[in-house]
């Protein structure tokens, strides 16, 4: 369709071109500017597929669109209406990947409280479904990670490393992470807290806690800030587990 | 007072009405318009039925041979009813045989028919092969035993199942408002069916609304869709089209979900029928004198009796699809409840 007022039409619609024959006739000139109908033209039932195939994506045949889930889910409720549990579950069942990814600023908002799962009244294990949901769309490159994705990666990889984590290498490490300069002690070369970049959030929030705890406890945090426990023979378990993962393809993105 | 009770109608409603009739003792005379008894679930060849998953025959089958083998019971078929005359307990009845008989009651059985799909010119039935009914998918089932693309014979790689044609619709005027009741569920079965033996086709209802009431919603909603994988899209299929192109349909619908206009591709695209009150219901009601709808012309039972049986004419007895879209159960046992009905309205000494 040809144009007339550009501001009534979102500009990812309108294509503009240099020359366009129409059925053999060159309309370019006036008529170079097109409107992409809003239509519809097919589902992407191999995406789709993707997700019912999943061992964790199986339960999204279940779904019947009650909304339930939505209802009950507080980033529905307090953050952003785009973030909706119910409308994810129909959009990655038909494989209308466009209409995911004009979502994909808000995709990765859960958290994890599970609210919808408890309460689905069709068994949907809606917080997993929307993880397969994210995951398929990350593999085929259809969504940007997204940030608590790499957290999520950075944690992995510290359990990978020690068998377990420490909190303080794990926040430091983290902080570091997001561009923040953190100022090392020049022999074991571990963040000295405070000295650098630190977010004033951040600062809030662990003098709080900080300020509570007794000194012994304090100490054994510092002692573990400075040598990273590990679990016993860690070092064995931790290559079968990487090569396990890897192979899985949990490590992949 | 006579004692013969007639049935008009040899279809579920009718067959349990004589059955009950039959084994009460009571001299019934059943009147079929067809050749043969069993109504539309025999007559056209019904595959599979909601919601036992038995074969017409098996669930009518022995209805018809207890009716036929009982000498309570004299069947006439290729037979109607042409007129009526004289009061309750003693009515005249000429059949279109040229036979008269004298009957206590009557018990009306005559039915419903399929709305006929060529009035919704805008979904393409009669112009695009791939355009069948539900009935004809039916059929597909029962007499080829086979699913196919009635245009190349190939096996479709996606059906959509488009509900309410011909119900639910004002647009047809005031006589196709109501809800088929039976479509849903039959799509559940129909969709299941056609994953179970074809794993690669993908099946897609687009509906209003899923009406697969009281106990009818595990089977025939949830496990299509848990079990099966069948495919459910809301909206309301406005227009069927046919590309050149590539040789497939494209059923147009806004997606309300998604709240945005769709033309996806299908290769077969079933319709689900509506449910008319049949052109021998009509007839009967003049003749007998029955109260309709006025809007759906099914006919209605009397309000102050309470009961769904009793019509507004003393004597005269009403059973299943003549009044509205029902199942074949509940045919079968308002046609039984019926029948204990007449005998009682005659006066039947009953033998137990
Ligand atoms: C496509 C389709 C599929 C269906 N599938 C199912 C299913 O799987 N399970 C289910 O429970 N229900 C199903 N139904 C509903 C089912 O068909 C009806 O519930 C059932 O047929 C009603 O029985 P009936 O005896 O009232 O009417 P009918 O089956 O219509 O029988 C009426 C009989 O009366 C005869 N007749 C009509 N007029 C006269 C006259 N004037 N004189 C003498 N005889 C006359 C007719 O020839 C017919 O034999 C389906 C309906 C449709 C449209
Ligand atoms: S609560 Fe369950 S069935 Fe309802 S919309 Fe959410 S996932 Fe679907
Ligand atoms: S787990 Fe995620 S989607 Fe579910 S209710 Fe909580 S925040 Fe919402
Ligand atoms: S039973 Fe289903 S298909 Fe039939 S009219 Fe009602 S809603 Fe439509």
């Amino acid at each position: 369709m040809a144009i007339h007022e550009r501001s009534l039409v979102e500009p990812e619609r309108i294509l503009r071109k240099e020359r366009l024959v129409v059925e053999g006739i060159d309309v370019s000139g006036d008529w170079n500017l097109i409107i992409l109908p809003r239509v519809i033209n097919d589902y992407d039932l191999d995406f789709a597929k993707e997700i019912i195939n999943s061992p964790d994506g199986k339960t999204i045949n279940q779904c019947y669109q009650c909304s339930y889930c939505t209802a009950s889910c507080p980033v529905h409720n307090y953050w952003d209406e785009r973030y909706n549990p119910r409308h994810f579950i129909y959009l990655a069942r038909l494989g209308m990947i466009d209409e995911l990814q004009k979502r994909a600023d808000v995709m990765w908002r859960c958290v994890s409280c599970h609210k919808c799962t408890h309460r689905c009244p069709k068994g949907v294990l809606v917080e997993e479904v929307l993880k397969v949901i994210l995951r398929t769309m990350a593999k085929k490159g259809l969504i940007e990670e997204y940030p608590s994705k790499k957290f999520d990666k950075f944690f992995t990889e510290q359990v990978l490393e020690y068998g377990r984590i420490e909190d303080g290498e794990l926040l430091f490490g983290w902080i570091e992470k997001q561009g923040y300069k953190v100022v090392k002690d020049p022999i074991l070369k571990k963040p000295i807290p405070f000295i650098g970049e630190t977010p004033e959030w951040l600062k809030e929030l662990t003098m709080k806690p900080i300020k509570s705890m007794n000194i012994g406890f304090l100490m054994l945090n510092a002692k573990h800030m400075l040598f990273h426990p590990r679990t016993k023979n860690w070092n064995r378990f931790k290559q079968v587990l990487r090569k396990v993962m890897e192979e899985e393809g949990a490590l992949a993105h | 007072m006579a004692k013969k009770v007639l049935v008009a109608g040899g279809g579920p409603a009718g067959l349990g009405a004589a059955r009950v009739l039959g084994r009460l003792g009571v001299p019934t005379l059943l009147v079929e318009k067809e050749d043969k008894l069993g109504g539309r679930p025999v007559l056209e060849g019904y595959h599979t039925l909601i919601p036992r998953k038995l074969k017409p025959s098996q669930v009518l089958g022995p209805y018809i041979k207890e009716v036929e083998d009982n000498p309570n019971v004299e069947v006439k078929l290729k037979t109607e009813l042409e007129a009526c005359e004289g009061e309750p307990g003693n009515f005249k009845v000429k059949l279109s045989n040229g036979e008269t008989h004298e009957v206590a009651a009557v018990v009306v059985a005559t039915g419903f028919q399929h709305f006929d799909a060529r009035r919704k010119g805008e979904l393409g039935y009669g112009l695009y092969p791939d355009v069948i009914t539900n009935l004809e998918l039916e059929q597909m089932f029962s007499r080829e035993g086979k699913l196919y693309r009635p245009s190349n014979g190939q096996l479709p790689k996606r059906v959509a199942f488009v509900f309410c044609v011909g119900s639910r619709d004002r647009q047809l005027g005031v006589t196709n408002v109501h809800c088929c009741r039976y479509g849903c569920a039959l799509s559940g079965l129909q969709g299941s069916e056609i994953r179970e033996h074809y794993p690669d086709v993908d099946v897609f209802c687009y509906y209003m609304d899923v009406r697969t009431y009281g106990t009818w919603e595990y089977p025939f909603y949830w496990a299509p869709q848990e079990k099966y994988g069948v495919r459910y899209v809301r909206g309301r299929i406005a227009e069927i089209t046919y590309s050149p192109a590539d040789g497939r349909l494209r059923v147009k619908h806004e997606d309300t979900i998604v709240q945005r206009p769709a033309e996806v591709p299908m290769d077969l695209v079933v319709l689900v029928l509506g449910m008319e009150p049949s052109e021998g219901t009509k007839k009967v009601a003049k003749i007998l004198g029955l109260a309709q709808d006025p809007d759906s012309q099914f006919l209605i039972p009397s309000e102050e009796s309470g009961s769904n049986i009793i019509s507004n004419r003393p004597g005269v007895f009403i059973a299943g699809a003549c009044k509205g879209p029902i199942d074949i159960e509940s045919s079968l046992s308002e046609g039984e409840a019926a029948a204990a009905e007449a005998a009682s309205f005659i006066g039947a000494k009953v033998s137990v």
